[in-house]
């Protein structure tokens, strides 16, 4: 009953954009449906057209084909109306530098009311990070938390966000994923964009690649962690068993000194960490998941 | 819309109290002298019938030390109108352009706020900052007049400082509107605002003398005003309502412009 009641939050058709004539597409035919409720991870390479369809979204530019709707509004034509539902981060932060960041939310607050007024304090509290003082006094990494707020004090329907875990602190990373969650979890739907599939593995439900300016692969995470090549850089106290793990189902070692292995797994981990608890293991250190890597495969396998 | 127009005022506060203070200073050192002169009108209107024609009219009259010429000469015609001129144009070019370039317009319009408002609400603020500023001048100068034995009428005088506040928001809405196009405007707005400004001051008040520049000047603002009308009793209303209109009408074509095209940041 809930499956057919649940509708999209976020539809793109066909929705491209050339900045000028002759320009290559910055954006090409993007077709995504996203449910509400959902969690849409939206990754992708520095220039592959992230920001391009966020900003289109957003109506700050005008899609040159195709449409997209937020709960059935377009976003072009409604864009008002759309807007009272969405809470937007921006990629780079652009902000008053003389406000304080007390001023700086309470102005945002008179343009879209919150729903609970409360909301911003204890945002603020929970990202430990004052209101009383410049923004251009503030450490990059406070200001960041400032512009999450600022996208998160409506406690909006959607939420669209431009990387919006740049120049957070790693504690503050999952202050902010704990948000998504709670986010999701009152209803509310996610789009944002990344360069770092860990960190869309944490909180999304659902990844699309985006390359190019063309969607390559949608997937959701479970199907995704199955698939991906995750990369550790193990040390041992005695020389590295390396035949042992040469011998390993989907397992590659790609480089090795006699006490350490850089070791390439892809699928279930469980016979590598079965065999590491039974080896003197000094440190593990996992490598961040290469995206380019995965999108090379995703690219070779539409090539096919 | 309350919330941009307040903070757009308290953005330019500073400005403001600056432009105010300035405008004030310069009509107070102006007006002040006005005593010792005015004794000696007669004789100084005798030595400068003597100049070339061409270098009278720079100044904007050929009478330069009655009251209405001296107020009109030293306070109407050129001074004041240029400041406020350039304060609109300042205006105009970076109210909306300058939250452009910053990408700060980005946080503005990711609130149900449409670019429409946005720019009333833009075009609103900067009017009343020149308003501000345009009052704090006209009150100096009806203070001075009235200290220093000006005898014009009160009325005469502000409606002669409406007329040079409307001819700068003339000015100003050129460059709201050139500013408007995006990236290219956005730079060229105050040059090409200032570039007409001061040029069709040049033309208009050369045209007396430079025959062939009588035709050209006829399009541009500056040939129709007249502050010593004003001064003089005759409100020429048609010529302030068509500054203003044209003011109104570039704000229009700034929001069609501004309404349906690709924000560009810097």
């Amino acid at each position: 009953m809930f499956a057919t009641s649940v509708k999209p939050a976020i539809e793109t058709f066909g929705l491209s954009k050339q900045y000028a004539k002759g320009d290559k597409f910055a954006l090409r035919k993007l077709n995504i449906t996203i449910m509400s409720g959902e969690v849409y991870g939206f990754l992708g390479p520095n220039g592959a057209g992230k920001s391009t369809t966020i900003r289109l979204l957003m109506n700050f530019i005008q899609p040159s084909e195709g449409h997209a709707q937020i709960h059935g509004l377009n976003v072009v034509s409604d864009s008002v109306e759309a807007k009272k539902i969405v809470g937007y981060l921006a990629g780079e932060f652009a902000y008053y530098p003389r406000m304080t960041g007390g001023q700086f939310l309470a102005y945002l607050s008179e343009l879209q009311p919150p729903k609970h007024k409360s909301q911003m304090d204890r945002l603020a509290r929970l990202f430990d990070v004052p209101l009383n003082r410049r923004l251009s006094d503030l450490s990059k990494g406070n200001r960041q938390k400032i512009a999450v707020i600022q996208a998160l004090m409506a406690e909006p329907d959607v939420l669209i966000l431009d990387e919006p875990t740049s120049g957070l602190d790693p504690l503050m990373q999952e202050v902010f994923y704990d948000q998504i969650r709670q986010s999701k979890k009152r209803g509310a739907t996610v789009f944002f964009s990344s360069h770092d599939l860990s960190e869309v593995q944490k909180i999304c439900d659902r990844v699309g690649f985006i390359r190019g300016g063309e969607l390559i692969a949608e997937q959701t995470i479970g199907q995704l962690s199955k698939s991906a090549v995750q990369t550790y850089h193990i040390s041992f106290a005695t020389d590295a068993p390396l035949a042992a793990l040469r011998r390993l189902k989907g397992v590659k070692v790609s480089g090795n000194t006699p006490q350490h292995a850089t070791v390439k797994v892809r699928g279930d981990l469980r016979p590598l960490f079965s065999l590491l608890s039974k080896c003197p293991v000094n440190a593990i250190d996992r490598q961040d998941i290469e995206l380019e890597e995965e999108f090379l495969r995703y690219y070779q396998r539409g090539a096919k | 819309m309350r919330p941009i127009i307040g903070w757009t005022l308290r953005q330019k506060r500073l400005s403001m109290i600056w432009w105010s203070v300035g405008l004030v200073a310069f009509i107070s050192l102006e007006m002040s002298v006005y005593p010792t002169i005015k004794d000696q009108s007669n004789n100084l209107n005798n030595l400068i019938k003597n100049l070339p024609s061409t270098v009278k009219s720079l100044f904007g009259a050929q009478d330069l030390f009655s009251p209405v010429g001296y107020v009109n000469s030293h306070i109407f015609y050129l001074l004041i109108p240029l400041m406020l001129a350039i304060l609109a144009i300042g205006l105009g070019g970076t109210l909306i352009a300058k939250e452009e370039s910053d990408s700060t317009i980005e946080l503005l319009l990711s609130r149900p706020v449409s670019r429409g408002r946005l720019l009333v609400a833009k075009a609103l603020g900067g009017l009343m900052v020149l308003a501000i500023v345009s009052v704090v001048a006209t009150a100096a100068i009806v203070v001075w007049g009235k200290a220093a034995g000006l005898e014009i009428p009160i009325p005469r005088l502000a409606f002669a400082s409406l007329e040079q506040a409307v001819l700068a928001t003339l000015f100003g809405a050129l460059a709201f509107a050139i500013a408007a196009t995006g990236r290219w405007g956005r730079r060229a707005s105050v040059g090409v605002a200032s570039l007409i400004g001061l040029g069709s001051y040049i033309i208009a008040s050369l045209e007396s003398s430079v025959r062939w520049l009588s035709w050209p000047a006829k399009l541009l603002p500056y040939h129709y005003y007249n502050p010593p009308a004003a001064l003089n009793g005759s409100y020429q209303w048609k010529v302030t309502g068509v500054f203003a209109a044209m003011s109104l009408a570039l704000i229009v074509v700034s929001y069609f412009i501004f309404r349906d095209r690709d924000l560009s940041g810097s």
